[in-house]
């Protein structure tokens, strides 16, 4: 429920639609209450829409310009850096990417450790090298996982 | 020509070259951007240094500029953000700002003077003693919405608010003004009623 202020703001402001606005109208029209009111609020928006603004010293624009020179000329992005340039970098991370991982893929001899009914205690016959191969790889997306999400973080 | 159009026709020589051209565009938008710093830093000095700051940011960035928005919300965007950074190095207290008793100190210091001085100076001035009693924020966005003549839609992409939220600061401003309005200026209101 808005009160009768938020509903005169909104009118003034012209965030209602037709209905609505007609029923402000209504309601100023034959409610004192909406009258006083709306008529107190037309005067503090027309006082707030006058205020001046501030003007800066005389020299404000000089300085300005003085330390603009210093500057290097701005650019448009759009004739800095050419899409087929951005392509071409994103083409070749994702090749030498693809190459890497295809390239480690064909080069692990994947083994299956010896399973007995009762095994004994020797661990050398579960770690194969596929297995700490493996376990070494989730170690790094972890890693990299990490540090993603802390750099993040950081806003680097 | 509307004023956006002729804001990016001084962007477009200036990316071509014409740098020169850069003053016109800090002629055409000091006083608001000013104005604005002056809301939160609450003295001219630091409002003029932070003004400083937000016109040479612009230029260093205004190759990437989309040209399809107002050039205008994305300079009040960058003075917001610079005031906002100037406010944090300087540690400015800005609770004490929020709080009632700096309305009330206000109130106090009109008062004392109220007798002699409401028929000298105009309702501007105690207008903007008003604003300036508001939290920066406040100020901001009554500034924004009166003398940019920005949509709340807009205010919220300068400032980094939900349009609710924005809303909902105006009217609270607004209300705070209209207290402090009605109390400096009864009479004038009553008149007009």
């Amino acid at each position: 429920m808005t009160t009768i202020e938020e509903q005169i703001w909104d009118y003034i402001d012209g965030n209602l639609d037709i209905a609505g606005q007609s029923e402000i109208e209504a309601k100023i029209a034959v409610d004192e209450d909406y009258r006083s009111a709306y008529l107190e609020l037309k005067v503090i928006h027309q006082q707030i829409g006058e205020i001046s603004l501030d003007e800066p010293s005389m020299a404000f624009n000089r300085k300005v310009m003085g330390l603009i020179e210093l500057e290097i000329a701005p650019i448009s992005l759009k004739t800095k850096v050419d899409q087929r340039i951005i392509y071409s970098i994103a083409a070749f991370f994702i090749l030498s990417a693809a190459t890497i991982f295809i390239y480690s893929i064909s080069r692990i001899h994947f083994t299956v450790p010896k399973m007995t009914a009762a095994p004994a205690l020797n661990l050398n016959q579960y770690l194969t090298p596929t297995l700490i191969r493996g376990f070494i790889f989730c170690d790094v997306i972890l890693g990299l996982l990490y540090l993603d999400g802390w750099l993040r973080g950081k806003k680097i | 020509m509307q004023e956006q159009e002729i804001d990016l026709a001084l962007i477009t020589a200036v990316l071509n070259g014409n740098t020169a051209v850069y003053s016109e565009l800090v002629t055409r938008h000091q006083r608001f951007v000013f104005t604005l710093a002056l809301r939160f830093t609450k003295n001219r000095e630091d409002a003029e240094e932070v003004a400083q700051d937000c016109f040479i940011k612009a230029y260093r960035a205004l190759g990437t500029f989309r040209q399809t928005s107002k050039f205008s919300t994305w300079l009040y965007t960058i003075t917001y953000t610079s005031a906002m950074t100037h406010l944090r190095r300087k540690k400015m207290d800005t609770v004490s700002l929020n709080d009632e008793e700096s309305h009330i100190q206000v109130a106090d210091t009109v008062a004392d003077n109220r007798s002699d001085s409401l028929e000298k100076k105009s309702a501007h001035f105690y207008l903007n003693q008003a604003i300036d009693s508001l939290s920066p924020e406040d100020a901001a966005i009554i500034t924004l919405f009166y003398k940019a003549e920005q949509s709340l839609e807009e205010i919220s992409n300068t400032i980094h608010m939900p349009p609710n939220t924005v809303k909902v600061k105006l009217h609270r401003a607004r209300l705070k003004l209209k207290e402090k309005l009605q109390y400096l200026l009864k009479d004038e209101v009553k008149e007009l009623i």
